[in-house]
């Protein structure tokens, strides 16, 4: 840090005014400051920002260079120090969050494209492994199976009786069903008990395969407005709605096709706001077929449209059983009503002593995850 | 002697090169190579790249150049910073 480039000097951008300078400069080539915290880098040429950007987890985002400034390498040398903190802190998987018009810049610098919505957001990623070798890996392990599949993504947080009942309606109507669970490790369970939960849980299921969600299926790159508390605040309500699309053409125009997806399964969401607006835009995304929509969405018009089934969710006493109330009756400490809510497996492990960290945390915090 | 942590050198500017350097669980050295000169002297960053790392005895990596045009000097200079790192704690 603070290398000088060419004349322009490197720095860490925190106080309020040095982070003003930045929201000019983002505004002044139309682009918006990223929800997140991260690391803000600055070029300066004197006391003038004339370049910066910014790592928010493992995505680069708010990266902008001063009009006057363009051609001279600025954006170069603040995408390539966001890289190096990057990898420096062992991040393996580096994303980009531009705009579709912004892409073809990024991608002059080695970055390649996930999706682009024409007009809208655009997803890259940088790095020798990407989305193309992980669908590789995705049909390699289908080898062999039926198609026309179903997919179910969950988080399980933890893994409940109305999930399983999900979980079995769709397998009952699919040839074969994936489930997904999402991967990023932002919830009160961790991922590896989310996991081990839904696959003890479904074990008597013979169609079903229970896989980590990766890094491209509501993921910090895809989605990183799902793991913020919700806002009802329209520009907030905004970024939902984008970033929920993005993931949803991910899934229609990488993953699906890999695991020849025919329909998708979801619970209808009576309580939380940015799962039901992601529910909201899956129905417009994936059964589109009308080739003129699907180009708005950045989507070729070859690939395969996919059902959207909704299912009511499962209730209990005409309650909508779900996990974050079973996270609420363990802060309340009431775990005999747990009991009824969770199916056999979920109940054994939130009895054995492996449960006893997660449980605590679960008392001590506030956290919608 | 295997490659201990992933590392970066150089910079994606114009004329540089960015070597990326990331440990593997097997015992092998794969290579990633990107240059906006790949027809003209794609064989050519390959074979340096590969004769650096073999030198240094890397032998579970994998080694991704990203070349924005840079000389010969500036690559070999790039990979030994890159391969120093990669080891050194």
């Amino acid at each position: 840090m603070g290398e000088t480039e060419f004349g322009l000097e490197e720095r860490v951008l925190r106080t309020k005014a040095e982070l003003a300078e930045r929201a000019a400069l983002l505004a002044s080539r139309g682009l918006t400051v990223p929800t997140g915290e991260g690391l803000v880098l600055g070029l300066y040429q004197g006391e003038r920002l004339v370049a910066t950007g910014a790592l928010v987890r493992n995505v680069l985002q708010g990266i902008a260079v001063d009009a006057g400034f363009e051609g001279e390498g600025a954006g170069a040398t603040i995408v390539s120090s966001l890289i190096k903190t990057a990898i420096q802190r062992g991040i393996a998987q580096i994303f980009l969050f531009t705009t579709s018009d912004e892409a073809p810049r990024f991608e002059g610098l080695g970055f390649s494209r996930i999706v682009a919505v024409p007009g809208g957001a655009a997803l890259l990623e940088w790095g020798a492994q990407g989305i193309a070798q992980y669908c590789a890996s995705l049909r390699a392990a289908a080898e062999g199976r039926h198609g026309r599949t179903g997919v179910v993504v969950v988080n399980c947080n933890p893994f409940t009786a109305g999930h399983r009942a999900l979980i079995e309606y769709a397998a009952a109507h699919s040839p074969w069903l994936y489930v997904f669970v999402v991967e990023e490790d932002l919830s009160l369970f961790p991922f590896e008990v989310r996991f081990k939960l839904i696959r003890d849980g479904t074990a008597d299921l013979p169609n079903v395969t229970v896989i980590r969600g990766g890094p491209y299926i509501i993921s910090s790159a895809t989605f990183p407005t799902y793991f913020i508390r919700p806002d009802r605040e329209e520009a907030a309500q905004k970024a939902v709605r984008m970033h929920a699309a993005l993931d949803l053409v991910t899934f229609r125009g990488w993953i699906a096709p890999a695991l020849r997806v025919a329909r998708r399964f979801v619970g209808t969401e009576p309580y939380c706001d940015t799962t039901s607006v992601y529910n909201e835009t899956m129905k417009m995304v994936l059964p589109e077929e009308d080739p003129a929509a699907m180009d708005k969405w950045g989507l070729e018009s070859g690939v395969a449209p996919i059902e959207v089934i909704e299912i009511p969710r499962f209730e209990i006493d005409d309650e909508a059983v779900s996990a974050s109330k079973v996270r609420e009756l363990i802060r309340e400490g009431n775990l005999p009503e747990v009991e009824k809510l969770v199916p056999r497996t979920t109940w054994e492990w939130l009895r054995s002593t492996e449960a006893a960290p997660v449980l605590d945390r679960i008392r001590h915090s506030d956290s919608r995850h | 002697m295997k490659a201990l942590r992933s590392v970066t050198a150089g910079s994606l500017e114009s004329s540089d090169v960015l070597v990326t350097i990331t440990p593997l669980a097997e015992e092998k050295v794969e290579y990633v190579i990107d240059s906006i000169v790949i027809k003209q002297f794609g064989a050519r960053i390959r074979k340096v790249t590969e004769e650096m790392a073999n030198q240094a005895g890397v032998s579970a990596a994998r080694i991704h150049v990203q070349d924005r045009g840079a000389l010969e000097c500036t690559l070999r200079a790039r990979l030994e910073t890159a391969l120093d790192r990669s080891v050194a704690c």
